[in-house]
C-alpha cells in the first residue's frame, strides 16, 4: 500500500501518548496552566479521544477509571481488549478503525487489521452508545452485559445472517441501529425484518422508521414473531418459576429447615441403604414402612413449620432492634448537629470580632475564649457519643441475650422433635428385627410361603448376617437423622454468632467513625483559630 | 315589621315543610308577671263566666290593635289580594274558636299573659297566627338547610323595637360577650416549690385580675343594660323551635330569627315559652318555666304539658304524614278535651298569605336595599349585596377600643368578584399595618400582601401562590435594608435567598431617570438536599460576601454524620512579585472536609469551582435585582388595580353581563319580529271564502275565479264601508258644529263668560276633529285603489288559487 497513513508505523498506546492526549484535550487557558502546574491524574479524565493514531492494540487504559467517553476511531485495532476497568464508560466509538487505510485507498480492503469479533465488553454495563462501524465483524455477539445500550452502529461490516437481529431483541433500550453496507442489508426483506423483530427501534440506518412501515412489517412477519414471542414468554415464565422456587428454598434455608416439608429426609435415609430397601420386601414390612414414613413425615413437617415460625419471630426481633438502634443514632445525631450549629453561630461572630479587634491583649483574650469554646464543644460532642455508646452497648447486649435464648429454644425443640424421629426409627428397627428373625426361623424351618428376591434371600443365611444387615440399615438411618440435626444446629449457631459479631463490629465502626469525625472537626476549628492567631500576629 | 315577620314565618315554614320537621313559633315570656299589669283581670275574680269572657276578649282586642301601628306606612295595601283584606267564613269561624279558647284560657289561668292568637295584619284584619304561615319550597339550594336559611332570614330582617317591650313580638336578646382575657398557661418550672409558689402567685394575680375584670364587666354591664334589667323576664320575643325527628335532626333546638344562630333548648337566654304555633295548630305551654326552658319537654302530643287549640293533632309524637292521614277523625278523645263540640270537626284553614316569591335579585341582595349594619358591642358589622359597591366591598367589620365606638382598633373588609382577586383587606389601626389577602388568580400570583406604605424598599411581606409562579417563590419579606425570599419546588433546590443592601451610593452622573440600585453587601442562598448528588457535593448554603469578595459554602450533612463540609473562597485576584497574575493559590480556598478526598485538593478543581461560583454570584445578583424590579412592578400594578377596582362578572350572570345581555336582547327582538311576521302572514284573507267550499279538494278553475271575485268584491265593499263611515262621522261632526254655532249666535247676549269659554274650546276641538276626519277620508280615497290592486296581485300569486295563474299565464 502506498498511503502515507499506512506507511506510518503502528504505534503503541504508551504513557507519553496518553499524557499528550489528556493534556491536549484537558482544560484550556488559565485552568490549563493550573492543570499543567500540578498534572492531571488519568482517573479524573472523563473523555478521551485517540483517533488517527495508528494504534494497533488497545492498552494502558486501566487507569482511566472514570472515563465516560472513549474514541478510538480510525486506527488499526484488531481486537477489543483492555477495556475491563472502564466500567463507567457510556460512549464507545471504535468505528472506522481501519478507515484511514480503506477510505483513502478507495477499495474495500478489509483483509487485515480489523476487529473480527465483538468481545471484551462484558464489564461495560453502563455503555449506551457503541460504534463499530467499518470493521470485519460477522456476528453480533457478546453484548449481553450492555443492558443500557441505546445506539449501536455496525455499518460496513460482514454481518450476513438475519438471525443476528433476533439477538438484538434483548436490548430493551435500543432505539438506533445502523447495519447498512452489510451483506444482510442487501436482502430484500432486510428493512421489514428488522422493523418487525425490533418494534421499539426508532432509527434504522440514520432514517426514522415511520409508523406505517412498522405496521406493514408487523403484518408481514406476524406469524413468526408471534411464535417467537410465545417462546420468549414461555422462557420467561420458566425463568420466573425457577426464580420463585429458588426464593422459596432460600427462605427455608434462612429458617434452617429446608427440605423438611416433605419426605425428603426419609427418602434420603433409604437412598443409600440397600439392605433397608431389600428388607422392605419382607412380608409385613411394606405396611410397617408405610406407617413409619407417615409418622416420620408428620414430625418433619412439624419441625419445618416450627422453624418458619421461629424464623419469623427472629426477624421481627431483629427488625425492632435495628429500628430502635437507628432511631437512637438519629436522635443522637440531631443533638450533635444542633450543638454544632449553635457553636458555629457563636464561633463565627467571635471570629469576626477578633478580626476587627485591634488591641493585642484583647485579641489574645478572645482567642483563648474561642479555644475554650472549642474544647467545650469537643467535650459536649464526646459526652454525647459516649452516652450513645453506653446505651447501645446495653441494648445490643439485651438483644444478644434474647436472640441467643431464642436460638437455644429453637434448637432444643428441634432436638426433641428429632428425638421423636429417632424413637420412631428405633421402634421400626425393633419391629423389623422381629420380622426378620421370624422370617429367618421360617426359612430355617422351610415353611416360607412367599418368594423372596435373591438379594434378600442371600441375607437370610444365619442370624448374625440378618441382624447385622438390619443393624446396618438402622445405623445409616440414625446417621442421616443425626447429620440433619447437626447441620441445622451448626448453621443456626453460626448464623447467630455472625449476626452478633456483625452488630458489634458495626457499632465499633460507627463509634470510631464518629470519634474521628469529631476530632477532625475540632482539629480544623483549632487550626483555623491558630491560623488566625498567626495572621494577626504577623499583621 | 309585620309583613317582614310574616315573610320570615313563611320562609321558615317553607323550609320546615320541605324538611318535614316541626318548627314552632314560640313566644317567650316570663311566667311571672308584675301585678299592676294585670290588675283589671285580677279584680275579676269568680264572676260569671260570660262576663269574664267578655272582658277578656276586649283585652285581647286592645292588645292586637296596637300591632299595625308601625307597619302601616310601609306597605301599599291596595295591591294586596282579597284574602288579605277579608276573612273567609272558615277563618271567621276559626277566630271565634280562638276567642273561645282564649276566654277559657284566661279563666283557667288568670295570672298569665293573654294569648297572642289573632293579631291584625297589614290591612287591619284579624288573622289567626297559624294561618299566617304558608309552607313554600324555594328554588334556592341555600334555603334547603336550616342554617343558611336562617342566615338569609336574619339578613333580611331589620330589628325595630316595639313601642311597648311588654307587648308581643318584642325582641329581647343580649349578645354573648366574646372572651377577651384568656389566662396564660402556667409556666413549666423545674422546682416544684417554685412552681407552686408561682401558681399561688398567679392565682392571686388571676383572682385580682378576675376581680378587676368582673368589676369592669359589671361596670360595663351596668352601663349597657341598666334598662333591660328592670324588665328582665318581661320582654317578649318570637323565635323558631325546630323539633327533632325528621331530616336527621338529632335534637330540638331554637333558632333566633335576628341572628340566624341556633341555640340549644337549654340555653339560658330563653327564659320561658308562653305558646307555640305552626301552620296546623296552636299550643299553650302548661309547664313551669322557673328554670328557663331547661326542663321543658317538647312532646306536643302530651295535653297535660301542651294545651292545644285544635283537635286532631293530639298524637304522642307529632308528624306531618300521620296528621295528613288522620286529620280530625279521632273521635275518641273528644270527651277529654273540655272543648265545645264545634271544635272537634274543625281543621285549620288554608293560609291567606300569598305564596312568597323571592326574585334572584332580591335573594342576592339579601338585606333590604342591599345594605345592613349590625352594631355589636365594640364592633360594627356592615354588609352589602354583591355588586352594590363599585369596588366589590361586601362586608366590613370594624372593631373599636371603647364602648362609644370612637377609637377604631382594626378594620376588616371583605370583597367579592374583584378582578384582582382581592378577598380581604385587613387594616390594623394601632400598628397601621395593612394586609391584603388574595384568592388564587391574581396576575402576579399574590396570596398575601402586608405593608405599611406603598413606597418601595420599606417593610413589607408578600406571599405568593408558589404553584402559579415559574420560579416557585413562596414569600418575599422586605425591610429597608434586606430582602428575603423563600422558594419551594424548584429544580435547582433553592429554598431561601437573603440579600442585604448597603446604603445607596450617590451617583455623580446627572441622569436621575437612570435607576440607581442599592449595592448588595451579602447574598445568602440555601438549598434543599438534592437526592441525586452525594451529600458532600450538595451545597446546603452559600454566602456571597460581595463587599469582602468572599464566598462561603456549607455542604449538606451526610446521613450518618454530624458535621458538614465547608469551603471558603477568597476571590481577590492578586499579582505576584513578578507582576504575573496569580490564578489560584492554595490559600485562596480554605476548606474543611468531613471525609477528605483527593480530587478536591487539586487546584484545578478549586479553580473550576470558584469560576462556577463567580458565575453563580453574578446570576444571583441579577436575580436580586430582578426581584427588586418585580416588587416595583407589583406595587405599581396594585396601585392601578386599587384605582380601577374593576369587578368580574360571571358569564352565567345574565343580568350583569353587558355583552350577553345585549346579545340576549337582540335575540329577543329578533324573535319578536319573527313572530310578528308570522302573525301577519298567517292572516288569511281567503279563509272565510274557502270555508264555504268543501275542504281538502283542489279548486277548479271556475271556483278559483269565483273565489277571487268574491274576495275582491268583499274587500271593495269594506273599503266603501270604511269610506262611508268616515264620511258619516265627518257629516255628523259638521252638523253638530253648525248647530252649536247657531245656538251661540242665538244666545250670544245672555251667555256668561264661562259658557263662552266652553263654547270656544268646543269649537276649536270640533274643528280639529273635522279636520282630522277630512284628512283621513282623503287618504282613504287615495289608498283604497292601491290596496285593492295589492290584494288582487296577492290573490293571483296565492298558491291555493293556482288555477288563476294558469288562466292568466
Amino acid at each position: 500500500m502506498n498511503q502515507p497513513c499506512n506507511s506510518m508505523e503502528p504505534r503503541v498506546m504508551d504513557d507519553d501518548m496518553l499524557k499528550l492526549a489528556v493534556g491536549d484535550q484537558g482544560p484550556q487557558e488559565e485552568a490549563g496552566q493550573l492543570a499543567k502546574q500540578e498534572g492531571i491524574l488519568f482517573k479524573d479524565v472523563l473523555s478521551l479521544q485517540l483517533d488517527f493514531r495508528n494504534i494497533l492494540r488497545i492498552d494502558n487504559l486501566w487507569q482511566f477509571e472514570n472515563l465516560r467517553k472513549l474514541q478510538l476511531d480510525n486506527n488499526i485495532i484488531e481486537k477489543i481488549e483492555g477495556l475491563e476497568n472502564l466500567a463507567h464508560l457510556v460512549w464507545l466509538g471504535s468505528s472506522d478503525s481501519h478507515a484511514s487505510a480503506s477510505q483513502v485507498a478507495g477499495i474495500t480492503d478489509l483483509s487485515f487489521n480489523n476487529i473480527e469479533t465483538i468481545e471484551g465488553l462484558d464489564t461495560l454495563v453502563n455503555l449506551e452508545d457503541l460504534s463499530l462501524f467499518n470493521n470485519r465483524i460477522s456476528k453480533i455477539d457478546s453484548l449481553d452485559a450492555l443492558v443500557k445500550l441505546q445506539v449501536l452502529s455496525l455499518g460496513n461490516n460482514r454481518i450476513d445472517n438475519m438471525m443476528n437481529i433476533i439477538y438484538l431483541r434483548r436490548f430493551k433500550c435500543l432505539r438506533t441501529l445502523s447495519l447498512s453496507r452489510n451483506p444482510i442489508s442487501e436482502a430484500e426483506d432486510y428493512k421489514m425484518f428488522i422493523c418487525a423483530y425490533l418494534p421499539d427501534l426508532m432509527y434504522l440506518d440514520y432514517r426514522r422508521i415511520d409508523d406505517h412501515t412498522k405496521k406493514l412489517a408487523e403484518a408481514k412477519h406476524q406469524y413468526s414473531i408471534d411464535e417467537l414471542k410465545h417462546q420468549e414468554n414461555l422462557m420467561q415464565a420458566q425463568l420466573e418459576d425457577e426464580q420463585a422456587q429458588r426464593e422459596e428454598l432460600e427462605k427455608h434455608k434462612t429458617a434452617f429447615v429446608e427440605h423438611l416439608n416433605g419426605s425428603f429426609l426419609f427418602d434420603s435415609m433409604y437412598a443409600e441403604d440397600s439392605e433397608g430397601n431389600n428388607l422392605s420386601y419382607l412380608p409385613g414390612v411394606g405396611e410397617l414402612l408405610e406407617t413409619y414414613k407417615d409418622k416420620f413425615v408428620i414430625i418433619c413437617v412439624n419441625i419445618f413449620e416450627y422453624g418458619l415460625k421461629q424464623q419469623e419471630k427472629r426477624k421481627t426481633e431483629l427488625d425492632t432492634f435495628s429500628e430502635c438502634v437507628r432511631e437512637a443514632i438519629q436522635e443522637n445525631q440531631e443533638q450533635g448537629k444542633r450543638k454544632i450549629a449553635k457553636f458555629e453561630e457563636k464561633h463565627l461572630s467571635s471570629l469576626s470580632a477578633i478580626r476587627e479587634e485591634l488591641e493585642l491583649p484583647n485579641i489574645e483574650k478572645m482567642i483563648l475564649e474561642c479555644s475554650a469554646d472549642i474544647s467545650e464543644l469537643f467535650d459536649a460532642l464526646m459526652t454525647l457519643e459516649m452516652q450513645l455508646v453506653e446505651q447501645l452497648e446495653e441494648t445490643i447486649n439485651m438483644f444478644e441475650r434474647n436472640i441467643v435464648d431464642m436460638v437455644g429454644l429453637f434448637i432444643e425443640n428441634v432436638q426433641s422433635l428429632m428425638a421423636q424421629c429417632r424413637d420412631l426409627e428405633n421402634h421400626h428397627h425393633e419391629k423389623l428385627l422381629e420380622i426378620s428373625i421370624s422370617t429367618l426361623e421360617k426359612i430355617v424351618e422351610g415353611d416360607l410361603d412367599e418368594d423372596l428376591p435373591n438379594d434378600l434371600r442371600a441375607l437370610f443365611v444365619d442370624k448374625d448376617t440378618i441382624v447385622n444387615a438390619v443393624g446396618a440399615s438402622h445405623d445409616i438411618h440414625l446417621l442421616k437423622i443425626d447429620n440433619r440435626e447437626d447441620e441445622l444446629v451448626t448453621r443456626i449457631n453460626s448464623w447467630c454468632t455472625r449476626l452478633i459479631d456483625r452488630i458489634h463490629k458495626d457499632e465499633i465502626m460507627r463509634n470510631r467513625k464518629r470519634v474521628k469525625e469529631i476530632n477532625q472537626y475540632i482539629d480544623h476549628m483549632q487550626s483555623e483559630l491558630d491560623n488566625l492567631e498567626c495572621g494577626d500576629i504577623l499583621d | 315589621m309585620e309583613v317582614l315577620r310574616e315573610k320570615v314565618e313563611e320562609e321558615e315554614e317553607a323550609e320546615r315543610e320541605e324538611a318535614a320537621e316541626w318548627a314552632e313559633w314560640a313566644r317567650m315570656e316570663k311566667m311571672m308577671r308584675p301585678v299592676e299589669v294585670r290588675k283589671e283581670e285580677i279584680t275579676l275574680k269568680q264572676e260569671t263566666l260570660r262576663d269574664l269572657e267578655k272582658k277578656l276578649s276586649e283585652i285581647q282586642i286592645t292588645v292586637s290593635a296596637e300591632l299595625p301601628a308601625f307597619t302601616k306606612d310601609t306597605i301599599d295595601i291596595s295591591k294586596l289580594p282579597i284574602s288579605y283584606k277579608t276573612n273567609t267564613p272558615k277563618e271567621e269561624h276559626l277566630l271565634q274558636v280562638a276567642d273561645n279558647f282564649s276566654r277559657q284560657y284566661s279563666h283557667l289561668c288568670p295570672d298569665r299573659v293573654p294569648l297572642f292568637l289573632h293579631p291584625l295584619n297589614e290591612c287591619e284584619v284579624p288573622k289567626f297566627v297559624s294561618t299566617t304561615l304558608r309552607p313554600t319550597l324555594m328554588p334556592y339550594p341555600e334555603l334547603y338547610n336550616w342554617d343558611s336559611c336562617a342566615q338569609f332570614v336574619s339578613d333580611f330582617l331589620t330589628m325595630v323595637p316595639l313601642p311597648d317591650p311588654l307587648k308581643p313580638t318584642i325582641k329581647k336578646e343580649e349578645k354573648v360577650l366574646p372572651k377577651k382575657y384568656t389566662i396564660k398557661p402556667p409556666r413549666d418550672l423545674c422546682s416544684r416549690f417554685e412552681q407552686e409558689q408561682e401558681v399561688k402567685k398567679q392565682q392571686e394575680i388571676r383572682a385580682q385580675e378576675k376581680k378587676r375584670l368582673r368589676e369592669e364587666e359589671e361596670r360595663l354591664m351596668e352601663a349597657e343594660k341598666a334598662k333591660p334589667d328592670a324588665l328582665h323576664g318581661l320582654r317578649v320575643h318570637s323565635w323558631v323551635l325546630v323539633l327533632s325527628g325528621k331530616r336527621e335532626v338529632p335534637e330540638n333546638f331554637f333558632i333566633d330569627p335576628f341572628t340566624g344562630h341556633s341555640y340549644s333548648t337549654q340555653d339560658e337566654h330563653f327564659l320561658g315559652i308562653e305558646s307555640l304555633w305552626n301552620h296546623k295548630n296552636y299550643w299553650i305551654n302548661m309547664q313551669d318555666c322557673w328554670n328557663c326552658c331547661k326542663d321543658l319537654i317538647f312532646d306536643l302530643g302530651d295535653p297535660v304539658r301542651w294545651e292545644y287549640m285544635l283537635l286532631g293533632t293530639d298524637k304522642s309524637q307529632l308528624s306531618l304524614t300521620e296528621e295528613d292521614d288522620s286529620g280530625i277523625n279521632d273521635e275518641d278523645d273528644v270527651e277529654n278535651l273540655g272543648k265545645e263540640d264545634e271544635d272537634k270537626s274543625f281543621d285549620m284553614p288554608h293560609s291567606w298569605v300569598e305564596q312568597i316569591e323571592i326574585s334572584p335579585e332580591a335573594f342576592e341582595t339579601r338585606c333590604p336595599n342591599g345594605k345592613k349594619v349590625i352594631q355589636y358591642k365594640r364592633a360594627k358589622l356592615e354588609k352589602w349585596a354583591p355588586y352594590l359597591n363599585s369596588n366589590g366591598l361586601v362586608s366590613r367589620l370594624t372593631t373599636y377600643e371603647d364602648l362609644q365606638c370612637t377609637n377604631i382598633l382594626e378594620i376588616k373588609e371583605w370583597y367579592q368578584n374583584r378582578e384582582d382577586m382581592l378577598e380581604l383587606k385587613h387594616i390594623n389601626k394601632t400598628t397601621d399595618l395593612k394586609t391584603d389577602y388574595f384568592k388564587p388568580g391574581h396576575p402576579q400570583a399574590l396570596r398575601v400582601h402586608s405593608y405599611k406604605s406603598m413606597q418601595p424598599e420599606m417593610d413589607r411581606v408578600i406571599e405568593f401562590y408558589e404553584t402559579a409562579r415559574v420560579d416557585g417563590l413562596m414569600k418575599r419579606e422586605e425591610t429597608p435594608r434586606t430582602m428575603t425570599e423563600y422558594y419551594q419546588g424548584r429544580p435547582d433546590f433553592l429554598s431561601y435567598r437573603h440579600a442585604s443592601f448597603g446604603p445607596r451610593v450617590k451617583k455623580l452622573t446627572l441622569s436621575s431617570a437612570e435607576s440607581n440600585p442599592r449595592p448588595i453587601v451579602k447574598i445568602t442562598e440555601r438549598f434543599f438536599r438534592n437526592p441525586a448528588k452525594p451529600a458532600e457535593e450538595d451545597v446546603a448554603e452559600r454566602v456571597f460576601l460581595v463587599a469582602e469578595e468572599r464566598i462561603q459554602l456549607r455542604y449538606h450533612c451526610r446521613e450518618d454524620h454530624i458535621t458538614a463540609s465547608k469551603r471558603e473562597f477568597l476571590r481577590r485576584t492578586e499579582v505576584d512579585s513578578k507582576g504575573n497574575k496569580i490564578i489560584m493559590t492554595p490559600d485562596m480556598c480554605i476548606s474543611f472536609e468531613v471525609e477528605p478526598m483527593e480530587h478536591t485538593k487539586k487546584l484545578l478543581y478549586q479553580y473550576e469551582a470558584m469560576m462556577h461560583l463567580k458565575r453563580e454570584e453574578k446570576l444571583s445578583r441579577h436575580q436580586v435585582w430582578e426581584s427588586e424590579l418585580e416588587v416595583l412592578e407589583i406595587l405599581k400594578l396594585r396601585e392601578e388595580e386599587e384605582a380601577a377596582h374593576t369587578l368580574t362578572i360571571s358569564i352565567y350572570d345574565t343580568k350583569r353581563n353587558e355583552k350577553s345581555k345585549e346579545y340576549r336582547e337582540a335575540m329577543e327582538r329578533m324573535m319578536h319580529e319573527e313572530h310578528l311576521r308570522q302573525v301577519e302572514t298567517q292572516l288569511d284573507y281567503l279563509a272565510p271564502f274557502l270555508a264555504q267550499l268543501p275542504p281538502g279538494e283542489k279548486l277548479t278553475c271556475w271556483q278559483a275565479v269565483r273565489l277571487k271575485d268574491e274576495c275582491l268584491s268583499d274587500f271593495k265593499q269594506r273599503l266603501i264601508n270604511k269610506a262611508n263611515l268616515i264620511q258619516a262621522r265627518f257629516e255628523k261632526e259638521t252638523q253638530e258644529l253648525q248647530k252649536k254655532q247657531q245656538w251661540y249666535q242665538e244666545n250670544q247676549v245672555t251667555l256668561t263668560p264661562e259658557d263662552e269659554d266652553l263654547y270656544l274650546s268646543y269649537c276649536s276641538q270640533a274643528m280639529f276633529r273635522i279636520r282630522i276626519l277630512e284628512q283621513r277620508l282623503n287618504r282613504h280615497k287615495e289608498l283604497a285603489p292601491l290596496k285593492y290592486l295589492a290584494l288582487e296581485e296577492k290573490l293571483y300569486k296565492d298558491p291555493r288559487l293556482g288555477e288563476l295563474q294558469k288562466i292568466f299565464a
